[in-house]
């Protein structure tokens, strides 16, 4: 007993002896984004700066939560990888900052008045396992979604979730005509839909074959099918819609001057490509030659975008969350 | 009884300590958590009308029907497999049951969301299984929705009704069974009247816990339960919802999981406190003399109920060792996974080690004096500290999370980003555990003890100090490395609190798996298995005794 | 060396009153028992003034100290528990240190007071030892010498002979008394076992539901109980009901059960012919001679036929049938000879049956 005493004292000891010592500048990131892109940058962005990362990751809604809860005292200096709707409605907690790329990118992916900046876009798209479901059997618009014969066979993600899922299903009703009919077709969508809760158990789901179809983001298709996954991304023929995800600084954070350093680091065009070419994400700057990128992916201006009014579909959130969860709970 | 017991200076104190750490990182973080929903969304006037709305919704009660449907479920199933488990055990001759009860209790290492992923792999639509089963012709297979849940329910947690019903087959009085057959009794007969009646306390106790765990959990259900509603995940969802947060709505469905747990809780003490057997037994019960078709069959039971229960381990160190290019598993061996592992360093599990160190020091050194106070001095004040110690059996560690970041983020005490949130964390949510397990050990010491040595002039807190805490060593070491143990594998509250530096392997578990790092999240497991399975392995060096004191 | 007053002290738990208002005076150097049935408060009352068990109401002083304020672990009472308590995961010296330990006594000393403490229990050379080590007579010995090697002002002993076999605890009740006599310290007994009680005690309280029924020397609470329960549980009586019918001198005759008995208990003269008593007569005082013989001057003597004999080695039990039927116990030391059964004459002497007012139950 005594020797087991002296052990584990002597083990708690120098556990605790590891505490950090943080004389080295630092930047504290809350990333909803998952981690192998975070670590990606992360490491690219210590050794281009050395300033020290320190990542907190969570679901974006987590993340909004936690910078909410800690309005009086910041603990994270940047949020990143969120919706424009997050960041748009989260205004007052970020400071502006006017970042050394802003001339790359387009107006429509920044804030006129700098609290936030776009990083890259998610065209919402279908996935389709090929060994589950061959190649030309596949459904080539939204509106072949709704046919009875994909019912329990579509993976998709709880709007309440996933922004992008929320994006897409009103981008449906939008398409449809945002009426009864349309509303309609949109309950029939989700009928045929396994409601997950989480966007990645979707593309996890088509990639292993759990679903033969999922709807979900581009760069997930690319990056399964890139290493070997059966999955193929089909741009509907119907339209989709481009989900912006960014960054912002927030305000009154621990390292505010680290923070502006990296935000300029993740939209720099070399860093663009390094993390398109590892993680399939289409940058918000224009300027890179995807044609000569790996995944070969097509040009924002070959894919065919519908129209979309996000500000109005981001004011009409609470009541359009409300239908989509009774539309949900209905077709369960 | 009194309000507080007499002339107790060490009682009153302990009692006034843990009243006010739990008061300040239990109660108070909850009423910040669940206040919004008794008010109106002016925030000024009480109201029902939140849970009304709530109750009202055909969604929400079928999310509390399906989680009370699929709770009941798992804890009859854990005890139909735990009891008859617990008794094959016991008395008949199993072969190699120290290693069976070792391994009996791995599956609380395996954080249960990674295990359910495991099952998904096996059992899903695309399961190796599946596909197996479907080239011999049998479809329709599904690990998803409520039998998914039941079954893997029932395997992670059927340890916790079968140890504590063990340890009590063990204590039964062989002379009790004895006086029953001579009574004329058949042997069935004696075991449903009479040895029965004896071992339900601690099987009532055991199926408690999984209730609570099943109710409570959302790992499982997260990655199993698809589109059926489920209340923890409702709860999750609504408290941290990226369709911004609904206090209101979540704070009543926090409200209804405690109502649900605490009422469990309610009905077994109610239960228990009119029936108290004690029995001294003097010699372990001896192994049964059956036909050996009967042991051949209780023998493979046993067995196959605990190799059934580490399929998702062999799954998740199997596929550790998978090659993976990206989100992509491929059938060759390789090391990629770790090597991966070993380049992001290795903080978090240094921190996981740590973490949990700390706070199953932190809830033995608050839980033993808090059992000590319980069993050996009875007063309503005794009483109320028992329901607060027993409420974080009740506590999502999802809302607790959360509870514990809107409390401590600013004002008075600011404990957000650090480690001592998370050393907090755990320490509310284990302390359970460590009273009940304080209070199981005390039971078997003669109380006598402690009063000869007050009657020799030590003072009832150095009396503690001196000789109950040495007397309890054994005991409290098991319970303290279990706790050490399911810590490690602690995920819902560590989600909401920890801060980058402070990250966890079960985090970094998480994150891998929602992002596209499979691979790396089978290592990770593979590493915490490692690191966890050496001090379980202790337990049963170093505690044949005490089992009872394991739950 | 003290007294204990303990005063008019009560304690209840929930409705059901586990002490009534005990009042008892144990002297300077006594050795004095609680006597009773289980349940009948004799613990709870020692756990009082061990300070284990609060007191509802009354005091309890040593000498002139009052101490049912103070808490347990500084009222220096050594105390000697039921089932031993020795620790465990002491050594015997271990055991018997602890309290000087506590006390900070030097370590010098501690050693040779253990020492010396062993030897008066005969343990000498024991210290080294396990407790699991020892044999239950051993245990309680040691638990002897750690109470008394703190030197307390009084000792408490509860139960303390009970756990161990019958022959070892006639010995050890001999040794507990020889150590108390020599120390000359106050000592406080419990028991259930009525001749234990007699052989150690210089007086006895009898204690029946909480309340204290009767207190004297052994040889008082024996012969001249104060009620039906003390005299029926000080050991085998007769116990009968009748009244009074008329007195001859300072004795009443009384009619009980068809018989007419007489009663020389003192007091009796006063009873009111009519009046309703009830008495007790010893087995021991009746005397069993051949049918027709004459009983010694003054003596009562009865018809009686030998129904049952029960012979115990230095005693014999005798049980006896009246014509009415009622059955009397006698008994009678070694077996007597021509003892069989049928008719014999019965005798005893009136001064020797013990009368209690109203009938007994």
């Amino acid at each position: 007993m005594k020797f087991m005493g002296f052990r584990c004292a002597t083990v708690i000891a120098a556990l605790f002896a590891v505490s950090p010592a943080l004389a080295q500048k630092q930047v504290v990131v809350y990333s909803a984004n998952e981690n192998t892109l975070d670590s990606l940058v992360y490491e690219a962005f210590e050794k281009a700066t050395s300033i020290k990362v320190n990542g907190v990751s969570g679901g974006s809604g987590v993340l909004v939560k936690r910078i909410q809860t800690e309005k009086d005292r910041p603990g994270g200096d940047i949020i990143w990888g969120v919706s424009r709707s997050l960041l748009e409605s989260n205004k007052e907690f970020f400071t502006p900052y006017k970042s050394k790329n802003v001339g790359a990118i387009p107006a429509e992916f920044r804030d006129p008045n700098d609290l936030w900046i776009g990083n890259n876009l998610h065209m919402l798209v279908i996935l389709q396992n090929t060994k589950a479901l061959p190649e030309g059997q596949g459904p080539k618009s939204w509106n072949d979604l709704l046919d009875p014969k994909w019912k329990g066979k579509i993976a998709f993600t709880d709007p309440a979730n996933s922004g992008s899922a929320y994006t897409n299903a009103t981008l449906l009703a939008q398409m449809w005509g945002n009426n009864d009919a349309a509303w309609k077709k949109v309950e029939q969508f989700f009928a045929n839909t396994k409601v997950l809760n989480r966007s990645s158990l979707v593309f996890q789901g088509v990639g292993n074959g759990e679903y033969p179809l999922g709807v979900s983001l581009e760069y997930a298709g690319y990056l399964w099918a890139s290493n070997g996954a059966p999955v193929k991304v089909i741009y509907p023929s119907d339209g989709t819609a481009a989900q912006m995800e960014g960054c912002a600084i927030i305000k009154g954070g621990p390292n505010t001057e680290s923070a502006k350093a990296f935000v300029d680091f993740i939209n720099q065009k070399d860093t663009r490509e390094l993390i398109l070419s590892k993680t399939f994400r289409r940058p918000t700057r224009q300027d890179l030659d995807l044609s000569k990128l790996p995944g070969n992916m097509p040009a924002l201006a070959a894919i065919k975008i519908a129209p979309y009014d996000e500000a109005a579909w981001t004011k009409a959130r609470p009541e359009t969350m409300q239908k989509l969860q009774d539309i949900i709970a209905k077709t369960r | 009884m009194r309000l507080i017991p007499a002339r107790s200076g060490f009682p009153l104190a302990v009692a006034a300590v843990a009243l006010a750490f739990l008061g300040l990182f239990l109660v108070y973080p909850l009423y910040n958590v669940f206040q919004a929903s008794f008010f109106d969304p002016s925030g000024k006037a009480l109201t029902l009308a939140n849970y009304v709305k709530i109750l009202g919704t055909p969604f929400y009660r079928a999310g509390l029907i399906n989680s009370l449907t699929v709770g009941s479920l798992a804890t009859l199933m854990t005890i139909a497999i735990g009891v008859p488990m617990a008794f094959c055990v016991a008395r008949l001759p199993v072969p190699a049951k120290p290693a069976l009860l070792a391994l009996a209790a791995l599956p609380l290492v395996l954080p249960s969301f990674v295990g359910a992923y495991a099952w998904v792999l096996l059992l899903g639509r695309a399961g190796l299984v599946t596909q197996g089963l479907r080239e011999i012709g049998l479809d329709g297979i599904s690990i998803y929705g409520k039998q998914g849940l039941v079954l893997v329910y029932t395997l992670q947690t059927f340890p916790y009704v079968l140890l504590p019903t063990l340890a009590a087959f063990k204590a039964v009085d062989v002379s009790i069974e004895e006086a029953g057959q001579n009574l004329g009794a058949t042997r069935w007969r004696v075991f449903r009247t009479v040895i029965l009646p004896v071992v339900l306390p601690s099987v009532l106790s055991g199926g408690l816990l999984v209730f609570m765990e099943t109710l409570e959990n959302f790992g499982v259900p997260f990655v199993l339960a698809e589109d059926m509603p489920i209340l923890s995940i409702q709860a999750y969802k609504l408290f941290v919802g990226e369709m911004g947060a609904n206090p209101a709505s979540a704070g009543v469905l926090g409200v209804l999981l405690i109502c649900c747990t605490t009422a469990a809780l309610l009905l077994q003490r109610y239960y228990l406190s009119k029936r108290r057997f004690a029995t001294g037994a003097r010699s372990v019960p001896p192994e049964l003399v059956v036909a050996p078709w009967l042991r051949r069959l209780g023998a493979c039971f046993a067995w196959g109920v605990v190799l059934l229960a580490l399929v998702p381990f062999a799954a998740v160190v199997a596929i550790s060792f998978l090659k993976f290019r990206g989100p992509v598993m491929h059938l060759e061996p390789s090391i990629g996974n770790f090597v991966l592992l070993w380049q992001r360093g290795e903080r978090p599990l240094v921190n996981t080690l740590m973490l949990a160190t700390g706070a199953a020091a932190g809830a033995t050194l608050l839980g033993v004096p808090i059992g000590y106070v319980l069993t050996r001095y009875r007063s309503r004040l005794a009483d109320l500290l028992d329901v607060v110690a027993m409420a974080p059996f009740a506590v999502a560690g999802t809302v607790l999370g959360i509870g514990l970041v809107i409390s401590f983020n600013s004002g008075f005490l600011i404990l957000t980003g650090g480690w001592l949130i998370l050393v907090l964390a755990y320490m509310i949510r284990k302390l359970p555990f460590n009273v009940r397990a304080s209070a199981a050990i005390l039971h078997q010491i003669d109380p006598s003890l402690e009063e000869a040595s007050i009657n020799l002039g030590v003072s009832p807190a150095r009396t503690f100090f001196q000789l109950t805490v040495p007397l309890m060593a054994g005991g409290v070491i098991g319970g303290t490395i279990l706790t050490w143990v399911t810590i490690t594998s602690e995920l819902s509250a560590t989600v909401v609190l920890y801060s980058g530096q402070w990250s966890t392997m079960t985090v970094e578990m998480f994150r891998a798996l929602e992002g596209t790092g499979a691979g790396t999240a089978a290592a990770t497991a593979t590493v915490l298995i490692l690191a966890t399975i050496l001090p379980l392995a202790l337990i049963y060096r170093v505690l044949k005794r005490h089992e009872v004191a394991l739950l | 060396m003290t007294a204990i007053r303990i005063d008019g002290v009560a304690r209840a738990f929930g409705a059901v009153a586990a002490v009534r208002g005990v009042t008892l005076d144990i002297r300077d150097g006594e050795f004095f028992t609680l006597l009773g049935p289980s349940g009948c408060g004799k613990t709870t009352l020692l756990r009082m003034v061990a300070g284990f068990c609060d007191l509802d109401s009354g005091t309890i002083h040593f000498g002139e100290r009052r101490i049912d304020t103070v808490p347990p672990h500084k009222r220096n009472a050594g105390m000697v528990f039921q089932n031993y308590a020795i620790f465990p995961n002491l050594t015997v010296n271990g055991n018997v240190a602890y309290g000087l330990k506590a006390r900070g006594i030097v370590p010098d000393q501690i050693d040779d007071r253990a020492a010396k403490a062993l030897k008066l229990v005969h343990l000498d050379g024991y210290g080294a030892r396990w407790p699991h080590q020892l044999s239950g007579g051993q245990l309680q010995r040691v638990a002897l010498a750690r109470c008394l090697v703190i030197e307390p002002e009084v000792i408490l002993l509860d139960e303390p002979l009970s756990n161990l076999d019958a022959k070892l605890r006639v010995e050890m009740r001999g040794e507990i008394r020889q150590l108390q006599k020599r120390l000359g310290i106050t000592a406080l007994y419990v028991t259930h076992d009525q001749e234990e009680a007699m052989a150690i005690s210089d007086r006895i309280a009898v204690m029946n539901a909480g309340s204290v029924e009767q207190i004297g020397q052994p040889v008082d609470i024996y012969q001249r109980p104060a009620t039906p329960f003390v005299a029926r549980f000080m050991g085998t009586t007769n116990l009968l009901s009748g009244s009074v019918i008329r007195h001859e001198g300072d004795r009443a005759v009384v009619r009980a059960g068809g018989h007419d008995f007489l009663v020389g208990a003192p007091g009796i003269a006063e009873a009111e012919p009519g009046k309703a008593i009830g008495f007790s007569l010893r087995p021991e005082a009746l005397t069993i001679t051949a049918p027709g013989a004459k009983p010694p001057p003054g003596w009562a003597s009865l018809e009686a036929r030998v129904v049952r004999i029960e012979f115990l080695g230095a005693l014999t039990r005798i049980e006896l049938a009246l014509d009415s039927g009622l059955v009397l116990h006698a008994a009678a030391v070694d077996m007597p000879r021509a003892l069989a059964e049928g008719p014999v004459a019965l005798s005893y002497d009136p001064a020797r049956v013990t009368a209690f007012p109203g009938p007994c139950d």
